[in-house]
């Protein structure tokens, strides 16, 4: 599918475009990108770094869209993760718990999606959302920002302990605390709202609905491969829902080519409730 | 229905390549992939709205009376990414859509492409099967 912003316009359609472009949102270069010996950017260099030598994670990320057939990860990979559905890559399907099987044929229909109900994604659909998301990374916190249903999501990466589960509220977005394991920095999350909530769009980890409960925490761990490339290893540790933990991997690509996040209001024009038979018609 | 005449300008030239953009919903709770359906009609209105666009047109049905049928597309946001404006339609183009129509029997459809009839430009609609 897609690499980001892989728009192949010919250079006659441009011309002819030329009135209606301008009224676009304009692109604006994104500053720092290090450019190869052609002016073009590049994208292999190094990742760039903040003053404290850390790895710096800020720019704007589009997923990308490589899938590997069920269990032809390399060895010691986690297998790579899709928007619809997270456990493609493995071969005997994900670890569920029992009851989880009724949850998923109640969920087949996709009614309760968090996405389609323009509310907060899961972690991991916000991760594999085709609309990009932006990373700021701040010296006491790492804030990112998505564009698809307008998440944010703070991390916490000012020494603070991980809350006991069951402590604070729990949030749509879990509680997250970050810490650095040499160029990876490593966020722990819990407190999630989960499935067991009963409330629609509560606790799925993508489109088919896989499941995650308030025993969820979640370990991310963030790696900027070079420039352009970001490496996210999602561990569920959720012995409600799965009987072993089990992680998958994130593949996100750097946005470098002047575009910026766009404003998404989800409830702008709604009509997913209506298309579904649960609101009336206008 | 009441039609309100929105939208401006222009007709474009443009052909976008053919990738999935914004999968924001929930496809197969709302249309129903083996009912393909492909009308032609002018534009009543068009929508440039998130978390999709819509376009509205006016077809004739097989005893010659106008049915209003409204298309969805991908989100203002990545129709902006595949190079649409909110200036690419205006009410009264003929545009030929090709879509797969709601699942609740509605004259409503999720569209694949649009053809501006009086150009023969191919709009990619933004089709949100593309989890």
């Amino acid at each position: 599918m897609k690499r980001s912003f892989t728009v192949v316009v010919s250079a006659a359609i441009v011309a002819a475009l030329s009135s209606s472009l301008s009224a676009q949102w304009p692109l604006r270069p994104q500053p720092g990108v290090p450019k190869g010996t052609n002016g073009k950017p590049n994208l292999t260099a190094p990742a760039p770094r903040k003053p404290d030598g850390k790895p710096d994670l800020s720019g704007i990320w589009m997923r990308t869209n490589r899938t590997e057939a069920p269990g032809s990860q390399p060895a010691g990979q986690p297998p790579l993760a899709t928007f619809g559905n997270i456990g493609l890559g493995f071969k005997e399907g994900l670890p569920f718990q029992p009851w989880v099987a009724d949850l998923l044929k109640k969920r087949a229909n996709a009614y309760d999606n968090p996405d389609a109900l323009c509310l907060p994604q899961g972690p991991l659909e916000y991760h594999l959302d085709p609309q990009p998301r932006e990373i700021i990374q701040l010296p006491q916190k790492t804030v990112i920002v998505y564009e698809s249903n307008y998440g944010i999501r703070t991390i916490y990466t000012d020494g603070r302990p991980l809350p006991p589960q069951g402590g604070p509220q729990p949030y749509w977005h879990g509680y997250s605390v970050g810490r650095w394991d040499g160029d990876t920095l490593v966020v722990t999350s819990n407190n999630f709202r989960g499935a067991l909530t009963g409330q629609p769009g509560d606790g799925w980890l993508d489109g088919k609905g896989d499941p995650f409960t308030d025993a969820l925490t979640l370990t991310e761990r963030f790696r900027r491969v070079n420039f352009g490339k970001l490496q996210i290893d999602v561990t569920i540790d959720d012995s409600k829902a799965y009987t072993r933990p089990f992680t998958v991997r994130v593949e996100q690509e750097i946005v470098a080519d002047g575009s910026e996040m766009i404003e998404f209001i989800c409830h702008e024009n709604q009509k997913f409730l209506q298309l579904t038979g649960r609101a009336p018609a206008p | 229905m009441k039609i309100r005449a929105v939208v401006v300008l222009v007709g474009i030239g443009l052909l976008l390549a053919a990738r999935p953009i914004v999968a924001h919903h929930a496809f197969a709770a709302e249309f129903d992939a083996d009912k393909p359906v492909k009308l032609t009609g002018p534009v009543t209105k068009f929508e440039w709205t998130n978390p999709h666009g819509w376009i509205y047109i006016d077809v004739k049905d097989e005893t010659g009376k106008v049915v209003n049928w409204g298309f969805e597309l991908a989100g203002a946001s990545g129709l902006m990414r595949q190079g649409w404006t909110r200036f690419s339609l205006k009410a009264g183009d003929v545009v030929t859509i090709e879509g797969t129509r709601a699942k609740n029997g509605s004259n409503n459809a999720n569209a694949a492409t649009v053809i501006v009839a009086s150009t023969g430009e191919k709009l990619f609609a933004g089709n949100n099967q593309g989890q």
